[in-house]
């Protein structure tokens, strides 16, 4: 049972969003193209500094959670990570934007964004020699000033929102993936790569890389939607 | 000690954006701020969200040099800075402009006086004219005429 143990955390992660994606009042499924190609593009940039990471020891995998496939030293789960937990998150923001009125949180943008690359600056200032958290640092740094100042994105206020709800979601999931109810990690980090500040098990950066990512993808789900469909306005 | 610094750079700030508005906005960066007052800027964004990396910069710098002295007096004058430049846009974007319905319907004598001061500012199209530059700081004349108003 043991080797089932990271396939199965991403099979219920899926599950549930993929049988709502079908609901009449959903209909996300009509989405499932935009959002595999918007999946599949992030997750090239995120696979590979997966891969650097592995290689440099950063982190690395317990195979007796694995089905013990592998792929470029990553298992196969790990592959399935970046579109499967995309997909819950895309899937969650979707239903936000179909169910609540809240485009006025477009004011918020200034202020997250502003605030955000302060931080994020200092501590990529401040942690040259931490390589994990110097690459989520200016991972996010550049992709808020992208996303902010050249796309002028008026989402990302909305993305933040639904990124905290998605919270819920990431805690047990990632939580489990770094040790928490396990008696080992499945991917164990080396502690002098990062900051070392945990929530539960979860490495912060974790948390934050995370962000990033569903920000792009969310960024490219946009993209491929809106060439899909021309006609229906883009919220 | 910190506290108190943090505090002091909060209120200089008020002076400082004066100034930056004044001088700086309103002179050889009034490219950026027009869409500001004329809101010619199609969308919800305007380029005035430039400045804000006017003030990130300074803000990143002072946080960086006093982290790495034991977070000395140079890393509170830039939280100051990052507190300010989040209540300005709180009470700037969010409450003045009503980038978001909140607060639409206050009564406080405070608040609506500093929308009705910087209602004024915006009246001037042009870069020369203007008046009330300031942001937090409410001139009196207004604050007396809600004073009266709230009265009744
Ligand atoms: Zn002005
Ligand atoms: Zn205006
Ligand atoms: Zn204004």
């Amino acid at each position: 049972m043991r080797q089932y143990t990271y396939i199965l955390i991403l099979f219920f992660t899926v599950i549930v969003c993929f049988i709502a994606s079908f609901d009449k009042r959903i209909k996300f499924d009509q989405y499932f193209l935009p959002f595999l190609k918007a999946a599949i593009i992030v997750a090239i940039p995120f696979i590979s500094w997966d891969i650097w990471f592995t290689l440099k020891g950063i982190w690395w995998f317990n195979f007796d959670y694995t089905l013990g496939i592998q792929l470029f030293g990553l298992p196969i789960e790990e592959w399935l990570f970046f579109i499967s937990i995309p997909f819950a998150c895309v899937f969650t923001y979707y239903c936000m934007n179909n169910f609540f009125r809240w485009e006025h949180l477009i004011g918020f943008n200034n202020i997250l964004v502003f605030t955000s690359i302060i931080v994020c600056s200092v501590i990529a200032l401040l942690h040259p020699h931490q390589t994990y958290t110097l690459v989520t640092a200016i991972s996010t740094t550049v992709t808020l000033i992208f996303l902010h100042f050249i796309v002028r994105a008026t989402w990302i206020s909305k993305a933040s929102l639904t990124y905290l709800i998605l919270m819920l979601g990431f805690l047990p999931v990632n939580g489990i993936l770094t040790g928490t109810g396990i008696d080992h990690p499945v991917v164990n980090y080396n502690s002098k790569t990062f900051l070392d500040i945990r929530i539960l098990t979860i490495p912060i950066e974790d948390a934050v890389y995370g962000y990033t990512q569903f920000l792009l993808v969310i960024y490219f789900f946009y993209q491929f939607r809106k060439k899909r469909d021309q006609k229906l306005p883009l919220k | 000690m910190n506290i108190l610094i943090m505090i002091l750079t909060f209120c200089l700030m008020e002076g400082a954006t004066w100034l930056i508005h004044k001088y700086i906005m309103h002179g050889f960066l009034w490219i950026l701020h027009k869409d500001h007052h004329d809101h010619s800027n199609e969308g919800a964004l305007e380029k005035n969200d430039y400045f804000f990396v006017i003030f990130a910069l300074p803000t990143i710098a002072l946080m960086y040099f006093g982290s790495l002295h034991h977070f000395n007096y140079l890393f509170f004058i830039g939280l100051g800075i990052m507190l300010y430049g989040m209540a300005y846009f709180f009470v700037h974007d969010i409450f003045i402009h009503q980038r978001i319905k909140l607060f639409a319907n206050t009564n406080h004598r405070y608040f609506l006086a500093m929308r009705r001061a910087h209602k004024q500012h915006h009246k001037h199209l042009s870069k020369e004219e203007g008046e009330c530059f300031g942001f937090l700081f409410v001139p009196f004349k207004y604050l007396k005429m809600y004073h009266n108003s709230s009265k009744k």
